[in-house]
């Protein structure tokens, strides 16, 4: 499968804009970046490495020779790439059930959007609308997101602890080690192989 | 600036691809076949451009019909999408990609209306970023690190777990002792492999569906 | 709210009966006319969900269940069938490799009975003795007999482990079960604390109906995807049958090996394993000895949340129950799990070996588990495939359920703990498979109503 590597699932999505929305959703997005509610919420769900939005208006796909015909679109076109861990369904149904605001206020402007809930519509309306990758790489395929950032906090850990962990006695040194295990104990989660695709 | 987020870079490329009605395999055929047949692990041309999180490639060959009462059109074009996420600057990465993985990126482009080769790498950066769609919200869940202090840190996840299995319940000298053996032998570790390994990720019992 | 209609749906649906006994009769439907046939002479005697008055409890239950191959077998006409969810239609074995079904819980390994998707038909007959169980099932072979509808292909017993002469909730390995099922709007029993979804300001409330029955609104506002025609499907839920062997020998000597190197004993590390300490205080609530107060108070004995335990110091990330009912513990609302529950019923089978008495694991022994929910994709086998089988969710990677999970040897429990020598952060490795699978499928559990129009052959998709 094509779209996956290792843990990730490489989503592509194109809807059609009238390009009279198209400038409210430029304006949304650019607060939604800077004001950071939703980069919270993304956050915290904590199962995509990275994501983006990308406006391509209908007068902006590249053109690079004369010979290339010129574009002839009624439509902008909003672009959604995502890169995520779990499955298909598990992805959307979070999406749906917890961003469900934030989703509709990016995706009201294209057509037919039917909103984030209820969430049968809505899969109805991104298996419409997705688009199958062709090549995907991923650089550490057996670690999602959630094993990255436990990876960095454990390596800060490690970090600190081995700058004083040889100088001290063996009794502080029991004291140290039991305080920098109880420090990394949630973060040991063992990569590998991710469920198949649901 | 909406293409970076931290330290990580996130590029959006369309790229014309040729249409030539004289061909009998066409342009966006071949390159689907290259693509198809393309190694995505530590053997990638990715893994070579080191800076690399995520990058894939797509062909997008039409826009979608979503139904009435939206109108249906089409694409005149079909366009080479490359979405990557990466370490650094753009000028960079798109340098570091023509020299360092120049076959590939003739394989890719070659396809693609107006591409100038890699020998000149200004001449092939500035058609790159001639392509170039600007990222309206880029979200990264980590962008402060390096692709390679990743690496390293899931390197030690795994070790420092293993070693506290191993050793607990032992005398504190010896945990202690060992404890220096552990971090003399990461930092002497060799970097993991970028990419990973094609074979590790389908094990026996865990074949993916189709 | 919802008002359903419990003389429509069948009793299992609704309650655990608590009856110490069962048998399952695993069927095999003969031919479409004879087979209808034994279904509506089944039909009165079919247990429904109405309350039973005190002293008016039945001496034993009947109840009646399909796969899908069943449900073809009884003719029902083509688009009724196909418009069953998918993987009811391809059934529990085609569903593998989502499932983790694989290596020892694979289909190699399970009883002849499930190998070859032979089983049309679950037919359950709860009792409260031994007696009334086997009168009760030999009245339905004589049925069987008499219309020419059905073969017995296994007839699975189980049983309530007896302990002290009275039958308990324990399972093999020595903990009590049976806490925690969710509730839902509509249901009779009472909400207790801990059982239903938190709300945003600490209460616990109903789930929605259609978490658990077609034809009522789900956590979601939609209509759980239910059979056409609509009548087909309302009042009533799909079934998850799993047995699960127990090798209780490699439980117990795990447990004692571990034990000893663990800083707060066995039994400690038993309730890390689960969350719950053998009798079944929630360790949340009783982090250092088991309370047979709070086990005995229902208000209490599941009424917990984790929030202010991030870090697992009482109960670990890991254990079994966070697990399957994260409650607070993934943030939202509740929005990432309310949709994610199953209603578990279930009964021991095997001979129940005391502690300290050698046991071979190659007796037939273990729990005939059953998971009802409304969706089995979205409730059963996503749990098991994302909580059970793998660990992202809870921030755990890929390591699985001690308990339950489909170990190779290799696999690792964390235990988190704090610098109290009695709780310490401890790895439990080399997991091996404490629990094997033996078989089972997916079934439909229909309505009164839906069985009297498959038996009357009364099913019009339009």
């Amino acid at each position: 499968m094509t779209n996956i590597n290792g843990k990730a699932y490489a989503m592509n999505a194109i809807t059609p804009m009238k390009p009279w929305k198209t400038p409210i959703l430029r304006l949304l997005l650019l607060v939604l970046g800077a004001i950071k509610p939703l980069q919270n919420d993304l956050k915290n769900l904590s199962f995509i490495h990275f994501a983006r939005w990308v406006v391509v208006a209908r007068n902006q796909f590249p053109r690079l020779s004369d010979k290339q015909p010129r574009e002839e679109l009624r439509y902008d076109y909003l672009l959604f790439f995502s890169n995520f861990n779990g499955t298909w369904n598990q992805y959307i149904d979070a999406f749906s059930a917890v961003l469900s605001r934030g989703l509709n206020l990016i995706w009201r402007w294209s057509e037919k959007y039917p909103g984030s809930r209820p969430v049968t519509g809505f899969k109805r309306y991104i298996a419409l609308v997705q688009f199958d990758t062709d090549y995907y790489y991923n650089v550490y395929p057996r670690a999602a997101t959630n094993d990255v950032k436990a990876a960095l906090r454990v390596q800060d850990a490690l970090d600190q602890f081995a700058s004083t962990s040889q100088s001290l006695s063996p009794a502080d040194f029991e004291k140290a080690w039991l305080e920098f295990v109880v420090r990394v104990q949630v973060d040991l989660g063992s990569t590998g192989v991710a469920p198949v695709g649901t | 600036m909406s293409n970076q987020s931290g330290q990580v870079y996130g590029l959006t490329i369309l790229s014309p691809i040729i249409e030539d009605d004289g061909l009998d395999i066409c342009h966006s055929m071949e390159l689907r076949w290259y693509l198809g047949h393309l190694a995505r692990d530590h053997e990638s041309p990715f893994a070579r451009i080191s800076s690399t999180y995520l990058a894939r490639l797509v062909v997008l060959d039409d826009v979608v019909y979503v139904g009435a009462p939206a109108c249906e059109e089409h694409l005149k074009s079909r366009y080479l999408v490359f979405e990557t996420n990466f370490d650094g600057d753009l000028d960079t990465y798109l340098t570091r990609m023509a020299r360092e993985t120049p076959e590939f990126v003739e394989m890719v482009w070659k396809h693609c209306i107006g591409y100038p080769g890699v020998t000149d790498t200004g001449a092939f950066v500035g058609y790159m970023k001639k392509c170039q769609i600007a990222t309206t919200f880029f979200f990264a869940d980590v962008n402060n690190r390096t692709v390679q202090q990743t690496l390293k840190a899931l390197q030690t996840q795994s070790a420092l777990a293993h070693f506290i299995e191993k050793y607990q319940g032992r005398p504190p000298a010896e945990i202690q002792s060992e404890f220096g053996a552990l971090l003399r032998s990461m930092s002497d570790a060799p970097l993991p492999v970028a990419g990973g390994d094609e074979a590790e990720r389908m094990p026996q019992e865990n074949r993916p569906h189709e | 709210m919802s008002e359903i209609d419990v003389s429509d749906i069948q009793g299992f649906s609704l309650k655990g009966y608590n009856f110490p006994r069962a048998r399952y009769l695993l069927l095999e439907l003969l031919e479409s006319g004879p087979a209808r046939d034994f279904v509506m002479r089944l039909l009165p005697d079919i247990t429904t969900g109405e309350r039973w008055e005190i002293d008016k409890k039945p001496m034993s239950t009947v109840n009646l269940a399909f796969t899908h191959r069943g449900l073809a077998r009884l003719q029902l006409p083509v688009p009724s069938l196909l418009s069953f969810p998918v993987e009811f239609q391809q059934g529990m074995k085609a569903r593998g490799d989502i499932l983790y079904d694989t290596g020892k819980n694979g289909p190699e390994h399970w009883d002849e009975v499930w190998k070859d998707d032979r089983v049309h038909a679950w037919l359950a007959v709860n009792a409260r003795t031994v007696e009334a169980l086997e009168e009760r099932c030999a009245a339905i072979e004589r049925l069987m007999t008499e219309t020419g509808g059905a073969r017995l292909l296994q007839a699975q017993n189980a049983c309530a482990i007896n302990l002290d002469g009275q039958p308990s909730t324990k399972e093999h390995f020595g903990y009590t079960d049976g806490f925690g099922n969710p509730d839902f709007k509509g249901a009779e029993r009472e909400c207790v604390p801990g059982q239903g979804k938190l709300t945003a300001d600490g209460r616990w409330e109903a789930l929605a109906t259609g978490e658990f029955l077609l034809g009522y609104a789900d956590e979601a506002g939609e209509l759980p995807v239910g059979p056409i025609p609509h009548l087909l499907g309302r009042n009533g839920t799909f079934m998850v049958y799993r047995k699960l062997h127990q090798n209780v020998g490699v439980f117990r000597n795990y447990l004692d090996e571990k034990g000893k190197l663990y800083g707060g004993g066995k039994e400690k590390l038993a309730a890390k394993f689960v969350g719950r300490w053998r009798d079944g205080t929630p360790i949340e609530l009783s982090p250092d000895e088991p309370n047979a107060d709070i086990v005995a108070d229902k208000n209490r004995n599941t009424n917990f949340t984790y929030g202010g335990d991030p870090a697992g110091v009482r109960c670990p990330i890991g254990a079994h129950v966070r697990r399957v009912h994260p409650r607070d513990a993934f943030g939202f609302n509740g929005g990432l799990t309310n949709r994610r529950r199953i209603m578990r019923r279930g009964l021991p089978y095997g001979e129940y070996v005391p502690e300290g008495q050698p046991v071979r694991d190659e007796d037939e022994r273990g729990i005939i588990f059953m998971a009802l929910n409304a969706s089995i994709f979205r409730q059963f086998e996503f749990v098991q495939q994302q909580w059970i089988e793998y660990g992202n969710d809870s921030h755990q990677g890929n390591d699985k359920e001690p308990l339950v999970g489909n170990h190779t040897g290799t696999g690792k429990f964390m235990v988190q703990g704090s610098t109290d020598p009695k709780n310490p952060p401890f790895i439990c490795g080399g997991m091996p498979s404490f629990v094997e699978l033996r078989g089972g499928d997916y079934f439909f559990i229909p309505s009164l109503t839906a069985l009297a129009m498959i038996a009357t052959g009364t099913v019009d998709p339009r």
